[in-house]
């Protein structure tokens, strides 16, 4: 029998097939940055979207300010802060609670389904819910803090502070994010060989020794994964503390997303909103790039 | 004794987690219950005295601009989603299938697309739409919201596509199926789980979206949802707790749903998704 063949070619097929997908990253994605990119370089105000007219070259005066008036390194440290603390916590809290849940028990399965509730709260929302939570008069968290400090802590104001603001951003982000590191993790458990497990136990290997030695080494691909993917959320984070602090008090929760986000569409310097994302994002290039090369894993399954 | 103590010091673990997951929700429930002179009570109290519905009446009949929001948001997001999930077929088929040198430049695009954050976008596409006429419109919101979803969909829909044996098409072929029709008419059936799971996530990140609406509309009855909350109900000196909390409520309420009746294949496909993505 003779074997027939499709009239367009592999090559051609799987090209028109990207078409959609490739005009939509490239019109709303790449060719933006490329053009916030430039942006950046230049003196460009609402004046020019009114007008029309380019933006004209400043000699790095966007950038010079932002570092002479101290925002940049500024917002790099709380943005570095934000991630590591709630990076940190969120795989210690999500990998307890996967172990936990990994292992049947009657309502398990329960406690696997209602436990992603907060992945599906829309941020804004879990802003307001911890934001309430925190109220400074009538708050559930000042009651809590006052009865577990023996009514020694009266006055907790949690966002009102400039030394906890940013902690209190982290713990709603924690909530919100634990869930869904839990479930990526949850699935990586199934990976780890039940017979290995058992081996280990017979020859008498401690619950703390399977842990290191055998979950962790068959976990790690998941583990590199869910964590590269909370820093890429945490370093963008945006509405959580634009809704819950706009940036205050005394700036001391202004990181990269609410001083760009500040710059261009509050004092409408685009330019310089432009100068703010472009080095967030060689930052984040530099830390990703670090992690991706620094934390290598084999592949054991 | 040696093997009670872990399993209690295990479910003390596990409550406490669950307490700092669920207690936030309890709490947002229970105070759009309340009046607002219960609300502002402290100690607070951990039961409504009087069960109301003030909050919910208020925000049916005098605050009902929220549903204008409300109606706008499962619009865009319904959209964005539908046309996500067309946008994902092709191009997921087409990294799954195809291993052409464009099909690799082509990953390599989606997966660097992924990192850029929205606000470095939104200062070029805030005078890019200006000047195409499309700022302040549902159809730049779209588009916009549309291109931030396509690169993960695409790479999670192809992760799908990837397990149908080859077999299939090769067989289709010779029965003479045009391309076409093996794509629409044979594979796409096999994936709907996959792109149930797309539809899904690209529904709930949308319904999830500030920063393309913040800067993109400017008009209040084109507003969705995140935004207009922020706008219309925060920022003021006091705010009415009883209400915002209803706001909350009403405002999750169709992600939950959607989430728990489609749980089994979203589980799925995030996994599916994160580790192959």
């Amino acid at each position: 029998m003779k074997k027939k063949y499709q009239k367009l070619s592999d090559n051609s097929y799987s090209f028109v097939l990207t078409i959609p997908a490739t005009l939509l990253t490239v019109v709303f994605i790449i060719v933006p940055i490329i053009q916030s990119l430039i942006m950046s370089f230049q003196k460009y105000g609402v004046k020019n979207i009114i007008s029309g007219k380019p933006g004209t070259w400043n000699n790095f005066r966007n950038y010079t300010k932002l570092f002479e008036s101290n925002q940049i390194p500024e917002a790099a440290y709380h943005t570095i802060w934000f991630v590591l603390f709630v990076i940190m916590f969120q795989f210690l809290i999500g990998m307890a609670l996967a172990l936990v849940l990994n292992k049947e028990f009657k309502g398990s399965r329960f406690f696997r389904s209602i436990m992603m509730t907060p992945w599906v709260v829309p941020t804004v929302i879990s802003g307001l819910i911890w934001m309430w939570l925190f109220q400074p008069q009538y708050g559930f968290t000042k009651y809590f803090i006052s009865i577990l400090s023996f009514g020694q802590v009266t006055d907790l104001a949690i966002l009102n502070n400039p030394r906890t603001a940013l902690g209190g951003i982290a713990v709603a982000a924690l909530w919100k994010q634990i869930p869904l590191t839990t479930l990526l993790l949850l699935a990586g458990l199934q990976n780890v060989p039940k017979s290995t497990l058992e081996a280990a136990t017979i020859d008498g290997a401690g619950a703390i020794r399977r842990f290191f030695s055998i979950i962790i080494p068959y976990l790690a691909p998941v583990i590199k994964i869910t964590i590269s993917m909370a820093i890429i959320e945490n370093f963008k984070q945006f509405p959580l503390f634009w809704t819950m602090t706009g940036g205050g008090p005394n700036g001391s929760t202004t990181n990269f997303a609410i001083l760009s986000y500040r710059e261009a569409f509050v004092s409408m310097n685009l330019g310089s909103g432009a100068a703010v994302t472009t080095m967030w994002m060689i930052m984040m290039i530099v830390i990703v790039g670090l992690y991706q090369k620094y934390f290598k894993v084999q592949d054991l399954s | 004794m040696k093997k009670r103590l872990p399993t209690i010091l295990k479910f003390i673990v596990l409550a406490l987690i669950m307490l700092f997951l669920l207690f936030p929700i309890y709490w947002m429930l229970i105070t759009s219950f309340k009046t607002n002179m219960e609300a502002y009570l402290y100690p607070p109290s951990f039961f409504p005295k009087t069960v109301v519905l003030d909050a919910f009446i208020s925000l049916f009949s005098e605050n009902n601009e929220f549903f204008v929001y409300y109606f706008n948001n499962f619009l865009v997001s319904f959209i964005s989603a539908l046309i996500t999930c067309f946008v994902a077929i092709f191009a997921g088929y087409s990294i799954a299938r195809f291993n052409t040198k464009w099909s690799k430049t082509f990953v390599a695009i989606l997966l660097s697309s992924q990192m850029f954050p929205i606000i470095s976008r939104m200062i070029s596409l805030y005078s890019m739409m200006s000047n195409m006429g499309i700022i302040n419109t549902r159809l730049g919101l779209i588009l916009a919201i549309v291109a931030a979803q396509v690169p993960f969909c695409c790479l999670l829909l192809s992760s799908f596509f990837i397990n149908i044996p080859r077999e299939i098409e090769e067989a289709a072929t010779v029965d003479g199926a045009s391309r076409n029709t093996i794509l629409f008419k044979l594979l796409t059936p096999l994936v709907t789980p996959g792109i149930l799971a797309v539809g899904i996530f690209a529904f709930l990140k949308t319904w999830d979206d500030y920063l393309h609406a913040a800067t993109l509309i400017q008009s209040d009855n084109l507003r969705t949802l995140s935004v207009g909350i922020s706008l219309r109900y925060l920022g003021e000196l006091s705010y009415d707790w009883s209400l915002i909390n209803s706001i909350s409520v009403v405002g999750t309420l169709p992600m939950v749903l959607v989430f728990f009746f489609f749980q089994k294949y979203m589980v799925k496909g995030l996994v599916a998704g994160a580790v192959k993505g």
